[in-house]
């Protein structure tokens, strides 16, 4: 695949240290589209060796709006089935432009140890000196190591370690969409973490018409009923949580976007310090980021007070522990006091209630701000849709532009491929179950 | 096809030995002699600076493949036999010719002498330019001075570090940076106007009437970036000259003031293609090619891997750095932490080609290209963590640099010579990622 | 006229440098691009955006905007400044010449924080 890809999958075998390369051809692109498409076969493919499969949707990194999401496909420790877990923030953008198109991570590690994904090449390292370390710690000695600030870093905590159903897959220091599980699986391989950095390039076929369109898309989505809001609280305020904002306010500090996504959904508590104030804090670590309206939810729903909720989340954090799951399960416990709770993470398990289907539950199942769809299937559908193109899979419940039509039209310019409804048809299909 | 384009192709079938109608600003150049591929050899050596690195970017446009990268100590011992060319470009003249001393000021002499052609441009000119001062009196092969000298230093309007360096108790100064317009004035220069950048080239006054001029500092451009009061400037270039020729025995030496080299100046390239057409020896049996073992199959593929492996880890760092503020001068030149790119860059650019080579050709020292790449990195690692720790990290650039310089001119030398064996396709489409 | 930037609109999204690189490379790349979101600083959440001109190199952070003359001389220091050739192989901004529309960073960016003036 000559256009919007690198043409190249690794295929890491762990227990015996050997990574080999495949190509990415056209026709399991034209057959599969992309994401969550390509992961399935390629999970399918490899299925007897517990695959974890990393890959990026067909416009990941691209100029196609909320161009965010990678993904991480593998059976989930808490549902027992194979789901696709997003990959937000940067992350997604980053295994785009790592020289891998996608990652099959195959067998178990004989010692701890850690993937470093650069620019086509696949190592793997020792991660005697990570193994034991809480999330932010060993996402700042790998990036320490390795000498860059923006290596993006799937990790698995001391959660993982102990192997808690709640570990998820943390993106550097930060909670994402795992609902699923992950860090639990990947720590099961021996894996701590799995850092990514890629200078690459992404050639487009019909590259002036795919940009003009895409310039044109953006026109038409940044006057959407999303525009001019910003945060949880206007998130939580679109799906009838209309406490949350006032909630967030005494510590909220900014809001940020993951990768080229328009609506910055992110909210950042200011955990120490004034946070009304912009300038460089001193303290290294003053907060801790929320990227999921359940999460947040969850914690209010505790009764805890915001500035409780944030000290939970910094610890859930660091020990790599889904917030969402973990304000599950202590509703379910009747545990909803802060000291409690954080006392409680250090051997905080599921089962967690209402998970089902092979997408997170971390997004509204609704469309958001404009109202152009509900129900489960339309959600899984749009889901599905989300992680076969790579798109940010909450703005897409609040931008009605991203058509299916449209992203059809764009993949044909981008790839010089021929994409058809039907055959998207089919890859929905599969992908959502 | 552009200029550039239609000299490497007629490059190509000279270099196969066939004879072919050459581009149209070729015809009637040389003397009578028919055009034949030329031998170049580039220094690499003590003093030279990254300007090397657009000689071999040129010299690949313009499809001279048959190059040979020289340090000082080659020079000094016989590596100048069988070269047509031999091409010093810029960096610090007093450590250049320190680092040649005086066995490679008796080769330079020998070689011009015995018919071959001397390019020098910037620090390449001054050093083979007049002198009376310790150790550049070794090299006294071209009557011509310079107007770019002072007993009193004017004050620098901005770069000072850039502006000037002593001459024994005056100082050259440099007036201007970045594009001048220039007037050709005969011969492979032409009789017209053209641009070409000046970086601490001099402006120079011929001392004999053997010595001619073949192009002037015509006026300022747009691009021109003042170091000095305009009148200053425009007292000091304008009218003098910028391209000399002088004779030696058999042979001819080219004194560049600006950089000809520079990518960026396409019609200052052609012009220097034209000088090694007119004034390469003639008259010679054609070079035999440089036999090269070959290198092919997973030997081939593992050595690529592994250098690529190095300069990946070592540029994501250096990119991480490159709006670091840090300076050191290593000898007589100021260099920043962007630079590291720059070496980084010629080799990661060519890496693609290779990937896809059917062969390598096997030159000396390539394989310990993947050692020292490594060094490179472990380097360029410590050398960030030392910045952030605000320690003298002067040591460790200098010996960065060093090593940078010695990896690039040892990988071009494995990429030129399987160029020559038809083994990777023309660089046409070559990027930086 | 030149490109500006509100570092307290700025969400962090990219938009800008992918908008660049692509005008750069008229491919989907990054290490061309001559404005950059600034985000190194992740667990402070502070970000901002650094703009590399012909002659300056504008830092817009949420403090404020910091212009760093290239290579000017710091008279309260008796030296030059330290951003004598910062992002060296990162070509100035052009205001994007070639597009009719302008700069193309502008029209991507969801939030407004790039305009001209």
């Amino acid at each position: 695949m000559e256009f919007l890809a690198s043409e190249q999958i690794a295929v890491i075998d762990l227990a015996s240290g050997e990574v080999t390369e495949e190509e990415f051809t056209d026709e399991l692109c034209q057959e599969k589209i992309g994401g969550a498409g390509v992961n399935l076969a390629l999970y399918k493919q490899y299925e007897a060796e517990e695959p974890v499969v990393l890959g990026a949707g067909l416009f990941t990194g691209t100029m196609v709006p909320g161009s965010s999401l990678g993904l991480m496909t593998a059976k989930s420790p808490l549902t027992g089935t194979v789901v696709h877990t997003p990959l937000t923030q940067y992350a997604g953008m980053e295994l785009k432009y790592s020289g891998f198109d996608y990652i099959v991570i195959k067998g178990t590690a004989a010692a701890p140890s850690y993937l470093w994904i650069h620019d086509g090449i696949a190592d793997i390292e020792d991660a005697s000196g990570l193994w034991g370390l809480d999330v932010w710690a060993a996402c700042d000695k790998v990036r320490a190591d390795m000498g860059d600030e923006l290596i993006q870093v799937l990790g698995a905590g001391p959660a993982a370690e102990k192997g808690s159903d709640l570990a998820c897959v943390m993106l550097n220091y930060w909670h994402g969409g795992d609902r699923f599980g992950l860090g639990k699986a990947l720590a099961a391989k021996n894996l701590k973490l799995i850092a990514i950095r890629g200078l690459g390039l992404l050639e487009i076929a019909e590259d002036e018409e795919f940009v003009e369109q895409c310039v044109e898309l953006i026109g038409q989505v940044k006057s959407g009923a999303w525009a001019g809001k910003k945060g949880l609280g206007d998130l939580g305020a679109a799906v009838g949580e209309n406490g949350l904002a006032d909630w967030l306010a005494p510590v909220l500090h900014r809001s940020r976007s993951d990768f080229n996504t328009p609506f910055a959904a992110n909210s950042f508590l200011f955990l120490e310090g004034d946070p009304a104030e912009l300038a460089e804090p001193a303290n290294p670590e003053p907060g801790v980021l929320l990227a999921g309206l359940d999460g947040a939810l969850g914690l209010m729903k505790l009764g805890l007070t915001v500035a409780e909720a944030g000290d939970v989340a910094l610890a859930c954090a660091k020990a790599g522990l889904d917030v969402s799951g973990v304000a599950s399960v202590c509703a379910a416990g009747g545990t909803t006091e802060a000291g409690a709770i954080i006392a409680a993470l250090e051997d905080i398990s599921g089962p967690v209630e209402g998970l089902a289907g092979p997408f997170s539950p971390w997004t509204p199942k609704q469309s958001v701000f404009a109202d152009f769809g509900s129900g489960d299937e339309w959600w899984t559908r749009r889901q599905a849709v989300a992680h076969i193109f790579g798109l940010d899979p909450l703005f897409v419940l609040m931008c009605p532009e991203l058509t299916e039509e449209k992203l059809l039209e764009l993949a044909s310019l981008g790839t010089e491929l021929e994409f058809s409804a039907e055959g998207l048809e089919a890859v929905i299909a599969e992908v959502a179950g | 096809m552009d200029a550039l384009a239609a000299y490497s192709a007629f490059n190509r079938e000279l270099a196969r030995g066939v004879s072919t109608a050459p581009p149209a600003e070729l015809v009637g150049l040389t003397r009578g002699e028919s055009l034949r591929y030329p031998r170049l050899g580039i220094y690499t050596g003590g003093g030279s600076s990254h300007s090397w690195l657009w000689l071999a970017e040129v010299f690949e446009r313009l499809g001279f493949y048959d190059l040979k990268f020289l340090d000082a100590a080659q020079v000094g011992a016989g590596g100048l036999a069988g070269l047509d060319v031999l091409v010093l470009s810029g960096g610090d003249t007093f450590a250049m010719a320190r680092a040649l001393g005086p066995g490679g000021a008796e080769a330079i002499r020998d070689f011009v002498e015995g018919g071959g052609l001397y390019l020098g441009a910037c620090a390449g000119a001054y050093l083979v330019m007049r002198s009376s001062k310790e150790p550049l009196n070794q090299f006294n092969l071209v009557p011509a001075t310079i107007s770019n000298l002072s007993k009193i230093l004017p004050r620098a309007l901005t770069l000072p570090e850039k502006y000037t360096n002593a001459y024994g108790c005056d100082y050259v100064f440099h007036p201007v940076r970045e594009a001048m317009l220039l007037q050709g004035q005969g011969g492979p220069m032409g009789q017209d106007e053209f641009q070409a950048p000046l970086y601490g080239g001099p402006a120079m006054l011929p001392a004999d009437e053997v010595v001619e001029v073949l192009a002037s500092y015509q006026d300022f451009t747009p691009g021109t970036r003042f170091l000095a009061p305009p009148d200053l400037a425009a007292e000091t270039l304008l009218g003098k000259a910028a391209v000399l020729r002088g004779r030696l025995g058999e042979g001819t030496l080219y004194l560049f003031g600006p950089h000809f080299e520079h990518p960026g100046f396409a019609g200052a390239n052609r012009r220097l293609a034209r000088a090694i057409y007119q004034d390469m020896p003639g008259g010679r049996a054609k070079a035999a090619p440089e036999k090269a073992d070959q290198l092919a199959g997973a030997g081939a593929k593992a050595l690529i891997k592994a250098i690529k492996r190095q300069v990946s880890n070592s540029r994501i760092t250096a990119v991480s750095l490159e709006d670091h503020p840090a300076r050191w001068l290593i000898g007589d030149k100021v260099y920043e932490p962007a630079k590291l790119r720059v070496f980084l860059e010629a080799i990661w650019s060519r890496l693609r080609p290779l990937e896809r080579a059917s062969g390598l050709a096997q030159v000396p020292g390539a394989e310990e290209l993947p050692d020292l790449l490594a060094g490179v990195t472990t380097g360029i690692r410590a050398l960030k963590r030392e910045l952030a720790a605000e320690d003298d990290t002067t040591a460790r650039a200098a010996k960065l640099f060093q090593d940078l310089n010695r990896a690039a001119a040892l990988f071009l030398r494995m990429y030129f010579a399987s160029a020559r064996l038809g083994h990777l396709d023309p660089p046409a489409a070559r990027r930086l990622h | 006229m030149g490109v500006k930037i509100d570092p307290l609109k700025c969400t962090a999204c990219m938009a800008c440098e992918l908008a660049c690189g692509y005008h750069r490379d008229d491919a989907f790349a990054l290490l061309s691009s001559c404005i950059v979101a600034y985000r190194t600083r992740d667990k402070k959440d502070y970000f901002g955006v650094i703009l590399k001109e012909e002659e300056d190199l504008i830092i817009a952070r949420p403090e404020g905007l910091e212009v760093k003359r290239i290579g000017a001389v710091d008279e309260s220091q008796g030296e030059a400044d330290a951003s004598a050739k910062p992002m060296l192989l990162r070509e100035a901004c052009d205001l994007c010449e070639d597009r009719d529309d302008g700069p193309l960073c502008k029209q991507l960016c969801p939030s407004g924080a790039i305009y001209l003036d």
